[in-house]
């Protein structure tokens, strides 16, 4: 199948003549985002994974707890970070990330990766962006966020639209400065607020009703809820952004990370390897047939 | 003495008797011989030691919903159709151990290197030939194997037969699959009363070949062998239209049919046609650990798009209802499966047909989906 | 005549910059500004309604009183957001939120029984106005219907 987006370099953590035979990291920090969300900073124990070792923004590692299994994370750090760790952050919800979120600094879980496809960070230079994430849909973009920053001359405009249920769900507050400050304008907005919130109420897809943007040169990266994505798509296509320039990422049970599994399918796709990231327009056909 | 220089393409007559001393060769050679026999009034594939252990003079009688042995006319060994077991789990085994790893500063891995085995495979029909070379496509990429899959494939010897009493589910003509085998082999049998007519397909079954006592077939019992493959071809109990797959599954709209409702009623998402289908590749990897948490592994099984399990993300499953997940099945067997490994996923084989427990017919379900489109 | 302040405020949105410009001045016609300080009340629940409003600058919560939970907020208008619409349906009722100003702001209040009256005798007009204002109920139903989803739960939460 031809692949839709720039594929990626083959793994290089796990061991290609195992299945599915992880390589050790050891946890060198953890930071607590929000309640029951953490973000692990991994480093490679092997030197040599260290270094060949690289991923872009979008991707994803399976992270391996022994005895309780696999689960897949997208990296949310800098791909160019200098210690060369890998973040990944963390929502406390299935068998395996409630048990990594027992884990303290030192401890050392396996990693699989890098799996999927990436943000077209390349193709999309020169455009304006709208990034349109909710929830646990920021940390997969943070990478985005780092490369736009270190290369913010290559694009346009850039706003951050970030949904969160309430004010003391939304991540990374030490950072929305900085990232202001490099001319990425953020707009958050929250499902309830509270006395002390004097930002928006509301829903992300909202801001298309409040912001002008042009068609024409807008390239739209969204993460989310599933529910989430689709108002964002409606909204976009609605003031004729292309499909093609829609990209989405999603999620789905996925066990190996090499299309051999067959759990993560949607249509034709292996969302593990021929996503997570896809142009809308690929997805289109299916995305209004229920339960497929 | 007659001149007899045995190449590629070349078919002998071998009696049977000689066919048994090629198997002691095979197992000499280091090979396992696995093949078809009787058990629990079914056939299941396991080790064979010579034609004696073969279902002699049985043959098949299946339905939907129904398999049953019956006495064949002849005294042949593979007057039979398959039943529920195939090749599949010799090359993608149902249980296999990915990894153990034990407790130290940090973990390590515990070797647990078990010798691969080295199959003959005596008896595979076109529609398992077909199937086994569809697996090589899942599990044989440029940009990934399963080195379980793949040691084991590369081992592999494979003794094809031509079928010649097809079952009422089969439909290899539809799929181009059979009854006449299609695909690469070592060697290749049509099954006579007296003699096996062996086809050579590789250097390696050549070789094995070259050391039995064998004879060219004359003309008349040639003939004998086409004529009975053109009646197998007359006598395929199903046929499938495959003219308008895999579109027909794949166009969003008939994805919204009302023939899905009909089918979910009577689907009880049991998997059996998952677990029979011979192509059928998913699998998932299930974890455990010893008392004192001190050593864990991880084993891959056989999954089933029909589990609830299969599709739940935290939170929900993206495919909760039955109707969800044959649509599913279906839908990738003869529809995505082609974008994504350039062929369908079916091989005519039938055997979904027969176990299904609910007498699903995909063939007809998937005629009574293109007529309620189509109307 | 319109105040010329009124309608250059008024061209700055860019539904208006639509209009004719009879259309617009009839709209300036029945239009004031008024600047809201952060933590003033432009309404509460329970109020005869009077003015539809247009946020020229700022942001204003519209906030429901539930018992036991106290006010609850429910939407902020941003910048060009309508607010008060449901003083231009035909059954106009008692204000069914409370608008606060969250941040110093600027608000166009539009006088609505006057506007109603525009839009019936100029049914062009009234067409016009109707249909923006189908647009921004129906904006502010998909948040509704986004919110109630309450898609970042946990679905632990949820199930429990």
């Amino acid at each position: 199948m031809t692949s839709l987006l720039p594929q990626s370099a083959p793994p290089t953590a796990g061991h290609p003549g195992k299945l599915i035979q992880p390589d050790w990291a050891e946890i060198v920090r953890i930071t607590p985002e929000t309640e029951g969300i953490s973000t692990f900073w991994l480093r490679f124990i092997d030197p040599q994974v260290r270094e060949r070792y690289h991923f872009q923004p979008g991707q994803f590692n399976m992270l391996y707890l022994p005895g309780y299994g696999e689960s897949a994370i997208s990296m949310s750090s800098d791909p160019e970070d200098e210690e060369r760790l890998v973040a990944h952050t963390i929502r406390f919800v299935g068998t395996v990330t409630k048990n990594i979120g027992r884990l303290k600094v030192g401890d050392v879980i396996g990693v699989r990766g890098p799996f999927g496809t990436s943000w077209p960070m390349k193709q999309i230079e020169g455009r304006d962006l709208v990034l349109a994430c909710g929830g646990i849909g920021l940390p997969p973009l943070r990478p985005a966020i780092y490369h736009i920053i270190r290369n913010r001359e290559k694009y346009g405009k850039v706003t951050l639209l970030y949904g969160a249920r309430t004010p003391k769900d939304l991540m990374y507050p030490d950072e929305h400065e900085e990232w202001q400050r490099h001319d990425i304008h953020m707009e958050i907005s929250v499902d309830r607020g509270d006395e002390n919130w004097d930002g928006r109420v509301g829903v992300v897809p909202m801001w298309f009703y409040n912001f002008r943007i042009d068609p024409r040169n807008t390239a739209v990266l969204t993460c989310g809820p599933e529910i989430m994505i689709r108002f964002v798509i409606y909204e976009g296509l609605a003031r004729r952004i292309p499909a093609e320039r829609i990209f989405v990422s999603l999620e789905r049970n996925m066990k190996c990370g090499q299309g051999s599994c067959g759990h993560c399918q949607i249509g034709p796709y292996f969302i593990c390897k021929d996503g997570p990231v896809f142009p809308f327009s690929v997805l289109q056909r299916y995305v209004n047939v229920e339960e497929y | 003495m007659l001149d007899i220089t045995i190449s590629r393409g070349t078919t002998v007559a071998l009696s049977k008797a000689e066919f048994d001393l090629l198997l002691a060769d095979l197992r000499e050679n280091g090979y396992q011989t696995v093949g078809p026999r009787v058990q629990d009034e079914s056939i299941v594939y396991a080790d064979i030691q010579t034609l004696a252990d073969l279902p002699r003079g049985v043959q098949t009688e299946q339905e939907a919903g129904h398999f049953r042995l019956m006495r064949g006319a002849s005294n042949n060994y593979f007057d039979f159709i398959p039943a529920a077991d195939s090749w599949k789990k010799f090359l993608f085994p149902p249980r296999v151990d990915l990894l153990t790893v034990r407790k130290g500063k940090g973990w390590e891995y515990v070797e647990t290197e078990t010798a691969t085995p080295r199959y003959a495979l005596v008896g595979v029909r076109g529609c398992e030939l077909a199937a086994i070379e569809i697996q090589d496509k899942i599990f044989i990429r440029p940009d990934f194997y399963d080195p379980t899959y793949r040691l084991r494939r590369e081992g592999l010897f494979i003794i094809a037969v031509n079928c010649l009493h097809p079952a009422g589910t089969c439909f290899c003509t539809s799929m181009g699959t059979g009854p006449k085998v299609q695909g690469s082999y070592d060697l290749c049998l049509t099954e006579l009363d007296d003699v096996f007519l062996v086809e050579i397909g590789s250097e390696l079954g050549r070789s094995l070949l070259s050391k039995r006592k064998y004879d060219l077939p004359s003309a008349f019992v040639q003939n004998i062998a086409n004529q009975r493959l053109a009646r197998a071809v007359q006598e395929m109990g199903r046929s499938l239209d495959t003219r308008d797959l895999p579109g027909l599954l794949t166009e969003p709209e008939n994805l919204e049919a009302a023939r899905w409702d009909e089918v979910a009623k009577r689907c009880l998402s049991c998997g059996n046609c998952t677990q029979v289908c011979p192509t059928c590749f998913c699998w998932d990897a299930t974890d455990s650990v010893n008392l004192s948490a001190t050593q864990a592994s991880r084993t891959r099984v056989w999954d089933s798009c029909f589990n609830p399990a299969y599709s739940y993300v935290f939170g929900g499953n993206t495919r909760p209802t039955i109707r969800a997940r044959y649509r599913q099945w279906l839908t990738h067997k003869f529809g995505a499966w082609k974008e994504q490994f350039g062929t369908l996923g079916c091989t005519g084989c039938g055997r979904c047909i027969t176990w299904c427990p609910a007498k699903i017919d995909h063939v007809a379900e998937i005629a009574a989906l293109r007529e309620e489109v189509n109307s | 005549m319109a105040n010329p302040e009124v309608l250059a405020e008024l061209k700055k949105i860019p539904w208006f910059g639509t209009l004719s410009p009879e259309h617009l001045e009839k709209l300036a016609g029945i239009t004031t500004l008024r600047p809201v300080k952060a933590g003033e009340t432009l309404f509460k629940e329970g109020d005869r309604q009077d003015y539809v409003y247009i946020v020229l600058e700022g942001r204003v919560a519209l906030e429901i009183f539930v018992p036991h939970r106290g006010k609850v907020r429910i939407y902020t208008c941003e910048q060009h957001d309508v607010f008060g619409w449901s003083s231009v349906t035909p059954l106009v009722r008692q204000r069914t939120a409370g608008a606060t100003a969250v941040l110093n702001s600027r608000v166009a209040c539009m006088d609505a029984e006057k506007l109603r009256q525009i839009c019936d005798e100029d049914r062009d007009l009234g067409y016009l106005v109707m249909r923006r204002l189908a647009n921004v109920v129906a904006s502010r139903l998909m948040v509704t219907r986004l919110q109630l989803i309450d898609m970042f739960a946990n679905p632990e939460e949820k199930n429990a």
